[in-house]
């Protein structure tokens, strides 16, 4: 094999010990590029391969004009349909945390890119955070087709009071949603096979306890402590406020603002408690050696 | 030189690789499994240093351990100085790992994309990622395979790319596991070369590389440890481990005659013994002799050929015999690579 | 230990030894299924997930019949809770052979060597899958005495059919086979995530077979379809089947069958009928899809990619 010699981009000090010396600034470029690096994949897989433009935008759409279905068959006021749709929007964006990042891992550490993703001097925050990415443009497009269509179809009128206010909720429902994720990704680390099995147990159960298709007040005390803990029913529950502000009948509580609130409290502390446990995780990990055991 | 100095030396330039009285435990049902067992190493900054061992023997636990991917049970182990425990962010910064039989990345990908996103791992500009990666697919011989998708790369394109992505960041250690794992001869040749041509590049660039290939790390290495359950029994060159088993060098002629017969060599300075065993050429016309020489050491070997010249017999062939880094294991363990002890 | 060239040769076989290999192979790709489905962590955690899901599925339904109020939601409680439950079934045996695909594929790289084996492919994926339908008919049978415990689902084994339960059952559960089978044509062409489609393809099945709300409620055209799918007979059926006062998804004021037969509602042995010619479709048209993508996977080399992002 012949060719240039292997003499590459000009390397950065003159020895091992300073050229590990970087300072904030390359970090954070490095793991701002990392995110980069890692939501590439995803984007350049989403157009090669089109199937998720059916399974992932068109059957959920029909997967919850069922449950539109479902209220007009019992003759509901129309904002009935209107939460159900809001519902079918922002589950794409769960099953984006579930299945696109936490569940992920496993499927990283049997390919054998996890400990690849390990030995680079990145933050293993970064690498989520890209996978997060890299699959929003489908949980963005699929939301919004939900949202499009059901609108036009099922003719949901939208009575919006503050836009910022619904747009700094939607956002922050995200932030929490994609802490959250990361926290639930540190325990799918270590359990392996059972993170895969677990992924189901976070769908339909907390599709349940959000409120998905109904006023989570509805539940009570479960409600109430959905609000409070899960950033899906507190997101939802506020949007709908926002959004069918013209409602007569009382949709939600806390106010919108005071779930903001607890939206920021909640992307605060998940991302926090993640970054403690992604850690902790990875040093149990490498002390059990399973970051790099493909079958456990 | 006074300790002082050697610390203050040390501290200047560290050792590539330190490891004191590593061991590593795995816990199982019928007990801990010791997969490691107080293995001290040190390799040099610039070195290029093979682990030698059969299958099952530790050599990627302790490169695990060493790429900061697994912690020791107990012992301590430090890169450029660097802790694998404590400090594995500058670690990281510096090094890069290359496995025999990987099947990492995304196989959507093309080989491009993926080195380029591994690329981005490493912190460089996207432009300068798109170069380099560039750069490093023409230099591993992956032109043509660029815009091809890795889950149509054969075996050895692959691994190719996996160099090529080992070498992205420019590490000052790069760690290779077997890298010539389920390559044939000549795929597995080009990537020793490219190996040695990067580790020869630049000054400073260290290598460890572990294989149970014997020529692979005579051929390539420095120095060798030859590593058996979980122990390194011996380390140094490829000639001072041979010369553990076999420390004269022996030399076979074939001469068109010999006056006097071997016995006539014997007084020569540097012989230490002399033998023949007559052959016949293929037509069975002519006779040539065949003297197995002992020397001490190769420096002899002139001597010898000027006795040989002064008694007018001609050499019509030479070749040296030496032990293989088999029969240094066996000469150490008392088995053959594969061979299980209890057989 | 005999040297391997003493090996016996195999030799001609017999019809009845081919029969006997295809259901030995189905044999162990059952307990290979079964063995990745439960073994992954103890009895207890696996009792709740595989209970958590439909059982969740069922009370968003309920709540949302609770929020409207008044007769429609009673009467129609039962309805959902037998449609929901059911639908795990119909969710797990869709997936079972799908993720068999997928798993064998990208986790354990095993697909290409059950392909060149000797077994036939479709035999040993029914078998992989049918380990998670097994799975699911467990979560929905729970699910089922939830409704009549906790959730009042009448029941009285006295009026159910048990001939037409049974029956229904089989041709049901065979239907959705099918049905998975096609999703695991088309996971063999696809990439890594569509771990979710079969989920997908259930969901949009959900919205046209009378699961959750009666068919009457679609527009004309949609009702055509879902009277196409077995899946919208065999919940007809088995909900007959346990009380025929019931109400009918197939049947009633506004829908497609009672304008085009003039009939309220089909009776058990159309029901039936229809299931099994419904069914047996499915099934041909399943496996000849299956067999083109096999084939077109095999010569577009996907049998042995991964294909991560």
């Amino acid at each position: 094999m012949s060719g240039p010699p292997l003499d590459l981009v000009g390397r950065s000090g003159t020895d091992p010990r300073s050229a590990s010396a970087w300072g904030r600034r390359q970090e954070l470029l490095t793991n701002l590029r990392a995110i980069r690096g890692r939501a590439y994949p995803r984007y350049r897989g989403m157009v090669r391969e089109k199937s998720w433009l059916l399974f992932e935008i068109l059957l959920p759409f029909l997967s919850t004009a069922a449950f539109v279905f479902v209220y007009r068959a019992l003759k509901a006021p129309e904002q009935y349909v209107g939460f159900v749709v809001m519902g079918g929007a922002m589950t794409a964006f769960w099953i984006n945390v579930i299945w696109m990042m936490a569940n992920q891992l496993y499927w990283e550490k049997s390919q054998g890119n996890l400990e690849l993703y390990f030995a680079a001097p990145i933050h293993f925050m970064s690498i989520l955070l890209g996978m997060a990415l890299g699959g929003m443009v489908m949980s963005t497009t699929r939301a919004a087709a939900v949202l499009i269509i059901a609108t036009a179809i099922f003719g949901v009128s939208f009575d919006v009071r503050d836009w910022f206010l619904v747009f700094a909720v939607f956002l922050t429902t995200l932030a929490a949603l994609y802490s959250l994720g990361m926290v639930l990704a540190s325990f799918f680390l270590v359990w392996g096979r059972e993170a895969f099995h677990l992924g189901q147990f976070f769908v339909e159960p907390v599709y349940f306890v959000s409120g998905l298709n109904f006023p989570v007040a509805r539940l009570g005390l479960i409600g109430a402590l959905s609000v409070g803990l899960i950033p899906l029913a507190t997101g939802l529950d506020a949007m709908r406020q926002l959004v069918f502000s013209g409602a007569t009948f009382p949709i939600g509580t806390p106010s919108p603002a005071v779930e903001l609130g607890i939206l920021v409290v909640m992307a605060v502390l998940a991302t926090v408690l993640a970054r403690w446990m992604l850690a902790s995780m990875q040093a149990r990990a490498r002390r059990d050696g399973r970051l790099t055991v493909r079958w456990q | 030189m006074s300790s002082a100095a050697s610390d203050s030396r040390a501290a200047a330039s560290p050792r590539a690789i330190e490891a004191r009285a590593v061991r590593r435990e795995y816990a199982a049902k019928g007990g801990p499994v010791v997969a490691l067992d107080h293995v001290d190493l040190d390799v040099e900054s610039g070195e290029l240093f093979g682990l030698l061992g059969p299958n099952g023997a530790g050599k990627t636990t302790l490169i695990k351990i060493l790429t900061t991917l697994l912690s020791p049970t107990s012992g301590t182990a430090k890169i450029f100085g660097f802790d694998v425990m404590h400090d594995t962010k500058r670690i990281r910064r510096i090094m890069n790992m290359v496995a025999g039989g990987e099947q990492s990345g995304y196989g959507i990908l093309t080989v491009r994309e993926q080195l380029w996103m591994f690329s981005q791992f490493y912190g460089l500009p996207a432009r300068d990622g798109w170069r380099r990666t560039d750069a490093l697919i023409d230099r591993v011989g992956m032109a043509e395979k660029r815009l091809a998708r890795v889950s149509t790369l054969s075996t050895g394109e692959r691994q190719k790319m996996n160099l090529a992505r080992g070498l992205m960041n420019d590490p000052w250690i790069l760690f290779l596991d077997e890298p010539t794992l389920g390559l044939d001869v000549g795929a597995a040749r080009s990537l020793r070369e490219l190996i040695v041509e990067w580790q020869a590049a630049v000054p400073g660039r260290t290598v460890l590389l572990t294989t149970h290939y014997m020529a692979e790390a005579d051929e390539l290495c420095d120095r060798i440890a030859i590593v058996d359950r979980g122990r390194i029994l011996a380390i140094g060159t490829p000639e001072e481990l041979k010369r553990r088993v076999q420390r004269e060098s022996i030399f076979r002629f074939e001469l068109d005659h010999l006056d006097g017969g071997p016995a006539s060599l014997a007084d020569v300075p540097g012989v230490v013994n002399a033998s023949s065993a007559a052959t016949s050429d293929e037509t069975g016309d002519r006779q040539t002799v065949t003297v197995n020489l002992v020397l001490v050491d190769d420096s002899a070997l002139g001597a010898v050929v000027e006795a040989l010249g002064r008694k007018g017999a001609r050499i019509l062939g030479l070749q040296k015999s030496e032990p293989t880094l088999e029969d240094v294991f066996v000469e150490l363990v008392g088995r053959g690579f594969g061979e299980d002890e209890a057989a | 230990m005999s040297a391997i060239g003493e090996v016996g040769v195999l030799g001609e076989r017999s019809p009845s030894d081919h029969r006997g290999e295809g259901l030995r192979s189905f044999a162990t790709a059952v307990r290979l299924g079964w063995q990745m489905e439960a073994n992954w962590t103890d009895p207890l955690l696996f009792f709740i997930y595989s209970v958590a899901k439909p059982v969740a599925s069922a009370l968003i339904l309920v709540v949302m019949l609770q929020v409207v109020g008044g007769d429609a939601s009673l009467r129609y409680r039962s309805f959902v809770i037998i449609g929901t439950a059911l639908w795990s079934v119909v969710i797990s045996g869709v997936a079972g052979l799908a993720w068999a695909v997928l798993d064998d594929r990208e986790r354990y790289r095993m697909l290409k060597y059950v392909y060149v084996s000797p077994s036939d492919f479709i035999v040993v994926l029914l078998g992989r899958g049918v380990a998670r339908l097994g799975v699911g008919a467990a979560g929905a049978v729970i699910t089922l005495v939830i409704g009549v415990v906790a959730l009042g689902v009448p029941f009285d084994p006295g009026r159910v059919d048990w001939p037409v339960l049974l029956v229904a059952t089989g041709l049901g559960l065979l239907s959705i086979v099918a049905l998975g089978l096609l999703m695991a044509a088309v996971c063999l062409q696809t990439r890594q995530e569509s771990w979710s489609y079969p989920d997908a393809f259930a969901g949009a099945l959900y919205l046209i077979s009378g699961a959750v709300f009666p068919l009457a409620i679609l527009p004309g055209p949609v009702q055509a379809i879902g009277l196409a799918m077995p899946l919208t007979w065999w919940i007809e059926a088995f909900r007959r089947a346990l009380d025929p006062a019931n109400p009918s998804s197939i049947g009633g004021p506004g829908s497609l069958f009672q304008a085009v037969t003039g009939q309220v509602a089909p009776g058990n042995a159309e029901v039936l009928i229809a299931l099994l010619a419904t069914g047996a479709l499915v099934t041909l048209a399943a496996a000849g899809v299956f067999r083109l993508s096999s084939r077109r996977a095999k010569e577009l080399g996907l049998l042995d990619r991964t294909t991560g992002s």
